[in-house]
């Protein structure tokens, strides 16, 4: 990208500096020579130009030789570039740019580095996650150590569950890692993430999970299960939580120790079940009050739905016929009728999905919802049937399925704290 | 009497201003002497240039770990102080303010305010930067020698304040500071001298408090100094608290620059030779010193390393600043390297109980010449070589260098550090650029007070011109217009802060809590329940922290008045120097006067 370099004069004043992107035509913004940059409207003012220079430098390859563990980037904010002068945030499709301000990952692993996707999380379809897992069978099938997967983190979670069904039983550590600060900031949690993460993909635990901050800190990571990881703040760093389960290991590159905190699948232990078929055709839906029939109605287009419900799993059911309630009873009948695999999560995170205690989720049940007895998250349900669906139509099948256990997403004991 | 150098001279202000946080909520209080909620530990690094590379310096010093501890008050630290939010919009008092006064400095603010992040790794702010936005140049402020230039006005974010050096290298920070709002007004360089100077600082200072809005107390405003001499180079004096002391400042350091032009001249008259810097261990040519020093890091296992100065001879031991010598300058570059100082060969070694043969052995080791001169240090040995390397690369300049420095309390100043380059800085994209327009401006102008001006002719008509002169450039002119709005009597209040504290200061009573000492005490004088003349000795008492009432009726200080004054003065013959020498702390002379004419 070239910048014009000018020289404005308005009312007697000039300002110097060169030109850069304006969100409107009415103001030109200008960085000085002192670094700030300022807004001087265009009206009145004379523009002198005085030349242009080239400020993004076009990134440098780094060779690429196959390394103990490979680094495959999905995008987010913990493969961002700034552009410094323009302040543009952009998505690096060069994961080699990151690993430059890492000289320490040298130390803990070989590697190589490989961009899937520069994208932002929230554009996450399950086709993504779909190439994605491909990408890491082929490396495991050519050997690999260990994976670690850069990921935006709004979805992190939607995606290391995903991989935790289609990856089943990996022989090797998948670790997914994001940063809540970009990597500009003197102060981004990306560095210790990502050493914290090559670390682990170097490391015995042979699962998919998700290595973040464990607390505001800036020492060591907890490593989470893909199944039972979720984004629990907007902004801290230690915004990843294991919902119902403790986290599987901390990981310390600095003092060099992974501490167990969960039984786990040992290096080598596993061989892969490998199958990254995906529906995307599932809807996560939030009950809330007021929640109207004609939604659900729509909702027939779906090849299957996970509802995120009230307490223990509910939808409006209305047995004691009160005034001005609408009760989606009938629609969810003619749903799960018509062979749509409707299941049920609760959009209280913690805690188990039982249709039995109150009237409303035997009624559910009864309708033909799935999902009693489960401790899932909405995220880990809602994966969980794309990708059954991925493979199964019969929904009986799908059914049962679904409550089978497989990668940690039901855990049929609730531990006391 | 010699002419002195003309010089370029210019001061940048820093003041806090009271507000809330400018990009947060939190109110602008510190939590001084308190202990702190929690802590957190962090860990910053400066990220690839704005070039997207990173040179291999900067890379080794990337792999030093640093460790930030900080200290966290939850009353006036949120997230964002702790970096874990993303930043409010910028804080509209605060904002409005700073274009407040802008506009009493004839400033042109910018059409639209871009927020910058400045990068900043020593750890005083958690982001790893400091925001700052620039908001006006081209201003200027009228005084008694012509007009100066304010060349720039910048509202950005306080650092947080620094604990201590912890042993093992990291930092422990305070973040109550952190995010209070601060204007630094840069002036151009067209100060005259020292004394011009300070009447600069003196007069920006008081404009930015007749805003009724400047944050008061220790700390508060911080003077930065911007000298140099034709031939010279720029020097940034930092951390001037004392306004009286910048003559002082301004002289020494052009007589500094000018001692080190002579020094250089007189280098090249020598022909003005150097070599690449080549430390030798000198260990073993004292092997039987009676040097204590040396003895000492010999048996802690530390070494003798030492350097030739080419044609330094006789120069460190020139006295560049009133009792520092050019060895003195060298040493700050040494202890840069974390040595605890140098020996060098204008210094009186007998001091040491260096012997003249083991100067001599020292000479012939370093092949030195009559005309060389030589640093010694005594270190462990990995900071010894760069302890003396940074001597030497100091040494070989041709010119002075720019550098930024630490005044003392004596007016002398020491180096701190080169000048910084030019800042890095991008933009803040969490936040959005501001635009301002003529009636932002007209709303701030009549939010910034009444001006300096107009404050002045207000206090004269209050006080004496004397008085009036003093309150406008006092640190307590808001806690008097508090004092006068709750009734007192402008003289007394103005008294009692600018005479009576000063006076009880010398004393060493130093009031932790000005303002609400104060109005307590006047609230109470209000009342009638004392006399003028008790102030002191009551302001003594709260000190301590006594309660007012306590302090009244246990020292027998409640003022006598009516029925029972008369009483006194019948007892007393109505002889009022007998009553005032007397009761002169309970009664008013003018009730005893009017009252002797009665009884």
């Amino acid at each position: 990208m070239k910048l014009k370099r000018v020289k404005l004069h308005k009312k007697g004043v000039s300002y110097e500096g060169f030109v850069l992107p304006s969100s409107t035509d009415k103001t030109i913004v200008l960085k000085l020579e002192s670094g700030y940059n300022i807004g001087i409207s265009r009206e009145g003012t004379k523009v002198e130009e005085m030349g242009e220079i080239e400020v993004l430098p076009p990134t440098k390859e780094i060779s690429q030789e196959r390394g103990e563990i490979a680094i495959l980037s999905m995008g987010g904010t913990v493969c961002s570039r700034v552009e410094y002068k323009t302040g543009a945030v952009f998505p690096s499709t060069n994961p080699a740019d990151l690993m430059r301000n890492l000289p320490e990952l040298e130390k803990i692993c070989t590697f190589h580095t490989k961009s899937l996707f520069a994208m932002l999380s929230e554009d996450m379809a399950p086709a993504h996650w779909s190439i994605a897992a491909e990408a890491v069978k082929k490396e495991i099938d050519d050997g690999i150590e260990g994976i670690v997967m850069l990921h935006g983190t709004d979805t992190m979670h939607y995606s290391s569950a995903a991989f935790s069904y289609m990856l089943r039983d990996t022989p090797v550590p998948i670790v997914f890692v994001g940063a809540q600060r970009s990597p500009d900031r003197p102060s981004t949690d990306a560095r210790l993430n990502i050493l914290n993460a090559a670390y682990l993909a170097k490391g015995p635990i042979a699962e998919v999970g998700i290595c973040m901050h464990a607390t505001t800190n800036d020492d060591y990571c907890y490593f989470h299960r893909g199944t039972r990881a979720r984004k629990m703040h907007t902004s801290r760093r230690d915004a990843f939580k294991s919902i119902d389960s403790k986290p599987l290991a901390i990981a310390d590159y600095l003092k060099g120790r992974i501490e167990p905190l969960m039984e786990h699948r040992k290096r080598g232990e596993g061989e892969l079940k490998f199958d990254n078929r995906m529906n995307e055709n599932v809807a996560l839906i939030y009950a809330h009050p007021g929640l109207k029939p004609k939604l659900i109605d729509s909702l027939a287009e779906y090849d299957g739905i996970v509802f995120a419900g009230t307490g223990l799993g509910h939808l409006s059911t209305d047995p004691f016929k009160v005034p001005h309630v609408q009760s989606i009873l009938p629609e969810i009948k003619a749903l799960c009728a018509s062979g749509i695999p409707v299941v049920m999560a609760s959009q209280c995170l913690y805690g188990r999905v039982n249709l039995n205690v109150y009237t409303a989720g035997r009624l559910l049940q009864e309708a033909g919802v799935i999902g009693s007895g489960a401790d899932w998250t909405p995220e880990a349900a809602y994966t969980k049937l794309c990708w059954v669906l991925g493979h199964e139509k019969d929904p009986k099948k799908v059914a049962e399925e679904m409550m089978n256990p497989i990668a940690g997403e039901i855990i049929n004991r609730s531990e006391v704290d | 009497m010699e002419e002195k150098p003309k010089l370029k001279c210019g001061i940048e202000i820093h003041q806090r201003l009271d507000t809330n946080k400018l990009f947060c909520r939190c109110p602008s209080i510190l939590s001084e002497g308190e202990k702190p909620d929690c802590q957190m530990l962090r860990k910053l690094r400066a990220s690839e240039s704005e070039m997207g590379e990173l040179d291999r310096a900067a890379r080794l010093e990337q792999e030093r770990q640093l460790d930030f501890k900080y200290d966290i008050f939850k009353k006036n630290c949120c997230a964002m102080e702790t970096d874990e939010e993303p930043p409010l919009p910028i804080d509209k008092e605060a904002l409005h303010l700073v274009l407040g006064i802008c506009q009493q400095l004839h400033m042109r603010v910018v059409d639209q305010i871009h927020v910058m992040r400045k990068i900043v790794v020593d750890g005083s702010n958690t982001s790893g930067f400091q925001r700052t936005a620039l908001v006006a140049t081209n201003g200027f402020l009228e005084t008694s020698k012509g007009k100066v230039g304010i060349d720039s006005v910048a509202i950005e974010e306080e650092s947080a304040g620094i604990l201590e050096n912890m042993a093992d290298g990291a930092k422990n920070y305070r973040l109550d500071r952190l995010g209070i709002p601060l204007i630094e007004i840069a002036t151009s360089p067209d100060i005259l001298d020292g004394e011009h100077c300070k009447e600069t600082a003196e007069k920006i200072g008081m404009i930015l408090r007749a805003t009724g809005k400047a944050a008061r107390g220790l700390g508060t405003i911080r003077q930065d100094v911007n000298i140099s001499i034709p031939g010279g180079a720029r020097v940034e004096i930092k951390g001037v608290q004392d306004l009286k002391l910048i003559p002082q400042i301004v002289d020494i350091e052009v007589g500094r620059q000018s001692k080190l032009l002579e020094l250089l001249e007189k280098r090249k008259g020598n022909g003005n030779r150097w070599d690449q810097p080549h430390v030798e261990d000198l260990t073993e040519l004292f092997g039987r010193t009676e040097c204590g020093m040396i003895n000492r890091g010999l048996l802690s296992g530390k070494r003798v390393l030492g350097i030739r100065l080419r044609s330094h001879k006789g120069a460190l031991g020139t006295e560049i600043q009133p009792g520092k010598r050019y060895g003195t300058e060298l040493s700050d570059y040494a202890k840069t390297a974390g040595v605890k100082g140098i020996i060098h060969s204008d210094e009186d070694l007998s001091k040491y109980k260096i012997s003249p043969e083991e100067a001599q052995a020292v000479m012939d080791a370093l092949n030195a010449k009559e005309s060389d001169a030589f640093v010694l240090v005594v270190s462990e040995e990995g900071m010894g070589r760069m302890a003396l390397a940074r001597v030497s690369d100091r040494a070989a300049l041709k010119e002075i260098p720019g550098q930024t420095r630490r005044v003392e309390p004596d007016g002398t100043t020491s180096f701190m550090r080169p000048l910084p380059g030019r800042a890095r800085m991008y933009p803040e994209t969490d936040i959005h650029s501001i635009d301002i327009n003529a009636e932002i401006l007209k709303e701030a102008l009549a939010g910034a007070g009444e001006g300096l001006e107009a404050k002045s002719d207000k206090l004269r008509q209050l006080l004496n011109p004397e008085m009036a002169r003093r309150m406008l450039k006092s640190r307590n002119l808001k806690l008097f217009e508090k004092l006068v709005a709750m009734g007192v009597e402008p003289m007394l209040a103005a008294a009692t802060l600018e005479d009576t504290l000063v006076a009880l200061r010398r004393e060493g009573v130093e009031l932790k809590k000005l303002d609400s000492t104060m109005e307590e005490l006047f609230k109470e004088y209000l009342t009638g329940s004392f006399v003028k003349a008790a102030i002191p000795e009551i302001i003594k008492k709260m000190e301590k922290g006594a309660g007012i009432q306590e302090i009244l009726t246990e020292n027998e200080l409640e003022r006598i008045t009516g029925e029972e004054l008369k009483e006194l003065i019948i007892r007393n013959n109505k002889d009022l120097g007998l009553i005032m020498r007397n009761y002169r702390l309970r009664v008013d002379a003018n009730e005893v006067r009017e009252l002797i004419q009665t009884v």
